[in-house]
């Protein structure tokens, strides 16, 4: 759905620029933020956040594309500019959302801050989560869950909702740097921030803390020497599933309830993965990792198991010659106890 | 022929630990097998029954730790005489029983070792069972009790070195445990029949003979 997206919608910046000089359009959000982005002058509630927004993909449509009949005497004029509604844009979420439980229970809004979007690959797992606890309660959620789910807890922890509850075919590994909250030997870990990084990384751009070589794309080597370097030890990778496409339907998936869906070796979607680093403006930039090898490897990252998909093929031989060990003693001994069975009868056995 | 003697060389609480600790064990190989190999292993039900069961039965083996444990050290009293080598065993025990299962016995030779309710086990049972019931047994019940809690405990779990060393630690326990057990049942029979040493372990009595003067006189 994305591609398609991006393909049938990609005219849309480009008529409104080509309507607009772009100067004006330029001129245009800065104006607005120049009240809008200063708390003191209109306060919480109408406060734009001119970092975020300025990233997001709508800030290249401009303010006035959605507040249309915004007028030349705003705010004096006393009237209250028209807001878009999403679905005029976005009418290709309409199908999925209208069928979904949602259509009546939660709007855009609910999800989405229209000054922040983002994209599935520029958000944390996190983050996403955030969007669905405002209304599905954490705590009671892990109540719900673990009626069918072992460990619920760390399910709802690890995963975003929407990678249960999706329509999306594929999924996909992302890895994500945590770090300790304090020094404390024994402390939690949060997501590393942009600036938390950037400070270990010095003069080099945040990545190269794990991109030794700066080609953009991380191999296993680079990944253990990051999990062994002394100066990164309160450093982790976490690594979560995250659906490959955005759906707006939340229905419960039968496959899903099935454990297998995701604990089994062979899901081509489980051998890739990508790594995604907070940038300075809030979101996350992915960077590919090399295939397979990652989750498998015990330093590639220590932190990520899955049950019946990630072990370790070396650990798999090591423990087949210690089953086979045992079973050598009986055949050899029970061998060699038969050919002299006739010592023992002679002693009335 | 000399004449047979009973003796009473298992307490109940021993063997309904060592049923439920048997069964307890063997099914948490199959299942546990079924849990890191799930495309080839079924046997078992879906993953969700499967791990259930290994959770089921992982905590039934805790329980009957739990049992021998205290049953030795606070109700018989007996677990060091019991598990611990003396000096004798490591001195002359040890070479001592491993010729007889490796040479003499072939050659029909009498076991040298006589079980006695004090002293069940000949040097090489108590060396083997000293690694597994301290160590092995414990480790992988450890591991396991980790690996249940994975939220609630993962400071812990990332102080030993992450999520993949406690997992790879939980499997080659496990498979050296499993292995023990083939050798474990072998040995079984190696008695005066082959079904001489279960027999004891179900009803507590086991058959000797009486021309056995060292045993008799303990
Ligand atoms: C001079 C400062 C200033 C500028 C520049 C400005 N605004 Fe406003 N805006 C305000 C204030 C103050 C309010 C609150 C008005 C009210 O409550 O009547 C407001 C209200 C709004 C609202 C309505 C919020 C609601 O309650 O529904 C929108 C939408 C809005 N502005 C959009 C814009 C856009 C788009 C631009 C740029 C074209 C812009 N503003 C430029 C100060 C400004
Ligand atoms: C993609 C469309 C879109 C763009 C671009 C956009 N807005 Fe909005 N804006 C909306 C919608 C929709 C709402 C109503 C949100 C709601 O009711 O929850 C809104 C609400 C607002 C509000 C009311 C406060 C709030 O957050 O609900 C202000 C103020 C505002 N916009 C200012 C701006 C400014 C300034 C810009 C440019 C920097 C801008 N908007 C760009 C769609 C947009
Ligand atoms: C004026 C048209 C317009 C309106 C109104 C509009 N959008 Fe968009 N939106 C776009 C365009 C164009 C894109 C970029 C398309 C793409 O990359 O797929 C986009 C992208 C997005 C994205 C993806 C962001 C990303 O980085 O990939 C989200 C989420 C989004 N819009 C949500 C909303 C919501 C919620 C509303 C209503 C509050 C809304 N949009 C209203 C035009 C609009
Ligand atoms: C229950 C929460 C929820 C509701 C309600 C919701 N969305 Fe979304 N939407 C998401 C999530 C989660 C994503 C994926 C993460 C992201 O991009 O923020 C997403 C992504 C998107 C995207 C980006 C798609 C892409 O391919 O990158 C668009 C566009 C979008 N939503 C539009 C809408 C519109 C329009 C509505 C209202 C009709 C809506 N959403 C209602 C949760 C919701
Ligand atoms: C604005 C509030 C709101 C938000 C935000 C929200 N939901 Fe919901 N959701 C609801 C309500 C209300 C229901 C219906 C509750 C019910 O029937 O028990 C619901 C139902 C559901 C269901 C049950 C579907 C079914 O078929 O029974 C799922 C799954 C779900 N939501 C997932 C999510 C996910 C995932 C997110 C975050 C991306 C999210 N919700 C965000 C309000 C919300
Ligand atoms: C491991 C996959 C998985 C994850 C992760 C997951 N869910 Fe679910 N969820 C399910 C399944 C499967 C069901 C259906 C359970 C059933 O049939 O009882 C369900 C049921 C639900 C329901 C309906 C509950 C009911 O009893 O009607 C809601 C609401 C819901 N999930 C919300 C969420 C939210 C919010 C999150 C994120 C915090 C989330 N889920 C994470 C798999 C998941």
């Amino acid at each position: 759905m994305t591609r398609k997206l991006t393909k049938k919608y990609l005219w849309l910046p480009l008529l409104l620029c080509l309507s607009f000089p772009l100067g004006v359009l330029a001129m245009e959000n800065e104006d607005c933020l120049g009240c809008h982005n200063d708390r003191d002058s209109v306060g919480e509630e109408l406060f734009i956040d001119a970092q975020i927004f300025d990233h997001t993909v709508h800030a290249a449509l401009g303010c006035v594309a959605c507040h249309e009949s915004v007028t030349e005497e705003h705010p004096d004029d006393g009237l209250s500019p028209s807001k878009a509604v999403c679905l005029d844009c976005h009418s290709e979420v309409n199908d999925e959302y209208a069928g979904s439980v949602h259509a009546e229970n939660a709007s855009c809004g609910d999800c989405h801050n229209p000054h922040q979007v983002r994209g599935l690959a520029d958000v944390s797992g996190h983050d996403l989560n955030q969007q669905c606890a405002a209304c599905h309660d954490g705590a009671e959620m892990v109540q719900q869950h673990a009626v069918w789910l072992t460990q619920a807890d760390l399910h709802l922890a690890m995963l975003p909702c929407i990678s249960c509850h999706t329509a999306s075919e594929e999924n996909q590994i992302v890895l994500y740097i945590i770090q300790k909250e304090s020094d404390a030997v024994f402390g939690d870990f949060v997501l590393s921030e942009h600036a938390d990084l950037q400070q270990l990384a010095g003069e080099k751009a945040p990545q190269r803390l794990i991109d030794l070589n700066g080609d953009s794309f991380i191999s296993l080597t680079e990944l253990r020497t990051f999990h062994r370097k002394p100066a990164n030890q309160n450093l982790r990778l976490q690594a979560t599933l995250m659906p490959k496409e955005v759906t707006h339907r939340v229905d419960i998936r039968d496959n899903r309830y099935d454990c297998s869906f995701c604990h089994a070796a062979g899901p081509e979607s489980m051998q890739t993965s990508v790594l995604a680093l907070p940038t300075a403006a809030g979101s996350y930039q992915r960077f590919e990792v090399e295939r397979g090898a990652v989750l498998d490897a015990l330093y590639g990252t220590p932190d990520f198991y899955m049950m019946g998909t990630t072990r370790s093929a070396s650990l798999n031989i090591l423990g087949l010659l210690i089953i086979i060990g045992g079973t050598l003693m009986p055949l050899g001994h029970g061998a060699l106890r038969f050919l002299t069975r006739k010592n023992r009868s002679q002693k009335g056995e | 022929m000399a004449d047979k003697k009973q003796i009473y060389l298992q307490p109940k609480p021993v063997r309904i630990w060592h049923w439920l600790n048997a069964l307890g064990i063997v099914t948490l190989c199959v299942s546990g097998a079924q849990i890191r190999f799930p495309e080839y292993i079924s046997l078992l039900g879906d993953y969700r029954a499967v791990i259930k069961l290994h959770n089921t039965a992982g905590f039934v083996v805790a329980i009957s730790f739990s049992i021998w444990f205290f049953y030795y050290t606070l109700v018989a009293r007996n677990m060091g005489k019991i598990y611990l080598p003396s000096r004798d065993d490591l001195e002359n025990g040890l070479l001592r029983q491993a010729k007889f299962y490796f040479l003499t016995y072939f050659l029909g030779w009498d076991n040298p070792h006589h079980p006695t309710p004090e002293d069940k086990f000949n040097p090489l049972q108590k060396s083997a069972y000293l690694a597994i019931m301290f160590v092995l047994v414990p480790l992988v019940s450890l591991t396991g009790i980790l690996l249940t809690n994975v939220a609630p405990l993962r400071s812990l779990i990332v102080m030993i070195g992450g999520l993949k060393i406690l997992v790879g630690l939980h499997f080659l326990l496990a498979c050296s445990l499993c292995a023990f057990l083939f050798t474990h049942v072998y040995l079984a029979t190696l008695g005066s029949s082959p079904l001489a040493h279960f027999k004891p372990m179900w009803t507590g009595w086991e058959e000797v003979e009486e021309h056995d003067e060292a045993a008799a006189s303990h």
